[in-house]
């Protein structure tokens, strides 16, 4: 029984309220400002397709749009084939022999078999010539040197103790006397 | 016997090594205490150069006129006494310039008193622009001396080529190694070519210059080429007679068995003056030392060494430019970070327009 009451309340309420609507002063003005509100949105999404149209209106252009295709190609071809050849060099590089410490030392023994080499050439057609060595190369000489006196006198006792060795030495430095000029 | 023995001896003493020995002590044998020098180029992107130079030696002795390189007192010099490992006390001077381009290290070496005055030096710069990178390459360049000679590759074979420029620490090294029987000889048989290649160039020289004296006025038989077909032929005469060469020239035998008896007396001061030429160019007063580099960026290319510390390595020996400019090259490459970004981005403008055209 009284919810039936409550219902019939609640419709009178619903009734009356539907029958007393707000009283709109300047409807124009909402009516502006709805249309304009409308139209901001519509611009705004004019003013983005716009630029997307601009920055990418070469897409309808068939020879910019291939030009610029092709030239990414190359750039891409032209960056892979820079990259590789630098890749290939600096491996050619890294397996190079590397040399233990700096610099390269003194003069080596055949360093001062050239420079002898060349001063026997050369040194009757200029008198003044010096020849320079450091003492390292003065000591090694002078090692040589007696290296090779002990080896004549072992060379020479061996001649000595052959005869038939000795004869043909003999001949041959005979042989060499008259072929040369004597000096 | 006696007096067959000391024939013997006598003619012993002609064998190669004795007669070197012999030759050695009639000339001054000067005990000079060079320094051992090391030269630094530390190369920057925009062309100038950091140049250090490195001298050791036993004495605290560097003067200007020992030097190998061009050296004075406006660089920063820094001198320092240190031990080797067998306790010797080696003197240390270092020094070190900016060189704010190679114009400024060219004009050091026109005005050298050093050492190696004499010698042509000259260095090279260059920047090439490669969009994604930046192509660097610096060179020390010596001028050849021999204006007739034969480059020595025409002699050595890719192997011994590498042996002829390799640094003295190398091959010694390997000289006396675990395979030093096998390096000694390999030594021996580049020793062996290298004297021919002496030979030659001292020959083609002395043609050169003789045809350039001589001039139009030889008979055919002397024209440079004539005399060019028979190089071998001189070539083997000083070989054979090269134990009295002194003597051979003197008394003009030499000169009649290349030009016959006639030319020989007509041409004698032409010849003479062709030979002392072609020594002097022959005979390189030279100073070795090191030459070391670094580049910016990667290094791409070298005709170098590297050394342990990563720096670019080429010893300097006078042999290297007797006949052919000797160049210390080398290459390297630093990428253009802000060329691979608008790379990219043009890559992805390009990709963008494609992908929207097909959407669209």
């Amino acid at each position: 029984m009284k919810m039936r009451e409550d219902n019939e309340k609640y419709n009178k309420m619903i009734e009356i309220l539907r029958n007393s609507r707000p009283e709109l002063l300047r409807p124009e003005e909402i009516e502006d400002k709805v249309i304009r509100r409308i139209r901001h949105e519509r611009s705004k999404a004019e003013i983005t397709s716009g630029f997307i149209e601009t920055v990418f209106g070469w897409v309808y252009i068939d020879w910019v749009r291939r030009s610029l295709i092709g030239v990414a190609f190359v750039l891409i071809a032209v960056f892979i084939y820079q990259q590789a050849s630098i890749l290939k060099q600096v491996n050619n590089i890294s397996n190079q022999v590397v040399i233990p410490g700096i610099g390269q030392g003194t003069a080596s023994s055949s360093e001062f078999d050239k420079k002898l080499t060349i001063y026997k050439i050369s040194s009757g057609l200029s008198g003044d010539r010096e020849i320079k060595i450091s003492e390292n190369q003065l000591e090694e000489l002078l090692d040589s040197y007696q290296d090779l006196q002990g080896k004549y006198k072992d060379l020479l006792r061996i001649i000595e103790e052959n005869p038939e060795l000795n004869k043909y030495i003999e001949k041959r430095l005979d042989e060499e006397k008259n072929n040369k000029p004597d000096l | 016997m006696k007096k067959k023995i000391i024939n013997l001896i006598f003619n012993i003493m002609k064998n190669r090594k004795l007669k070197q020995l012999i030759t050695l002590m009639l000339v001054t044998v000067a005990s000079c205490n060079q320094p051992e020098t090391i030269v630094t180029n530390i190369v920057h992107r925009d062309g100038s150069v950091t140049r250090r130079i490195e001298m050791r030696n036993s004495e605290n002795k560097f003067e200007v006129s020992d030097l190998q390189v061009p050296y004075d007192t406006t660089w920063i010099i820094r001198d320092s006494m240190e031990f080797t490992g067998e306790g010797d006390t080696v003197w240390v001077k270092r020094a070190e310039k900016l060189f704010a381009d190679i114009e400024e290290i060219n004009r050091d070496y026109l005005a050298d008193s050093g050492a190696n005055k004499d010698i042509f030096r000259h260095a090279e710069f260059r920047k090439k622009f490669k969009w994604f990178n930046t192509e660097y390459s610096f060179s020390e360049v010596i001028e050849k001396k021999m204006s007739y000679g034969y480059p020595v590759r025409e002699f050595l074979n890719q192997d011994e080529l590498r042996w002829f420029y390799s640094p003295y620490k190398l091959t010694d090294e390997k000289k006396n190694g675990p395979d030093s029987l096998k390096y000694r000889a390999f030594n021996d048989t580049v020793d062996k070519k290298l004297e021919k290649w002496y030979m030659k160039n001292l020959v083609s020289e002395w043609i050169g210059e003789f045809s350039v004296l001589t001039g139009e006025s030889v008979s055919n038989k002397l024209t440079k080429e004539s005399l060019k077909l028979r190089e071998n032929e001189f070539v083997e005469i000083l070989r054979k007679d090269i134990e009295h060469f002194d003597s051979l020239w003197q008394n003009g035998t030499l000169l009649r068995k290349f030009i016959g008896e006639a030319n020989a007396m007509k041409y004698k001061t032409e010849a003479d003056s062709a030979a002392i030429t072609a020594t002097e160019r022959f005979w390189v007063d030279f100073k070795p030392y090191t030459v070391r580099s670094l580049m910016p960026g990667k290094t791409t290319d070298t005709n170098g060494f590297i050394d342990s510390a990563g720096f670019l390595l080429w010893p300097v020996n006078s042999d290297f430019f007797l006949t052919e400019p000797y160049i210390m090259q080398a290459e390297s490459k630093t990428p253009n970070l802000w060329a691979w970004m608008v790379s990219g981005l043009f890559l992805l403008f390009v990709i963008t327009g494609t992908a929207f055209k097909r959407k669209s």
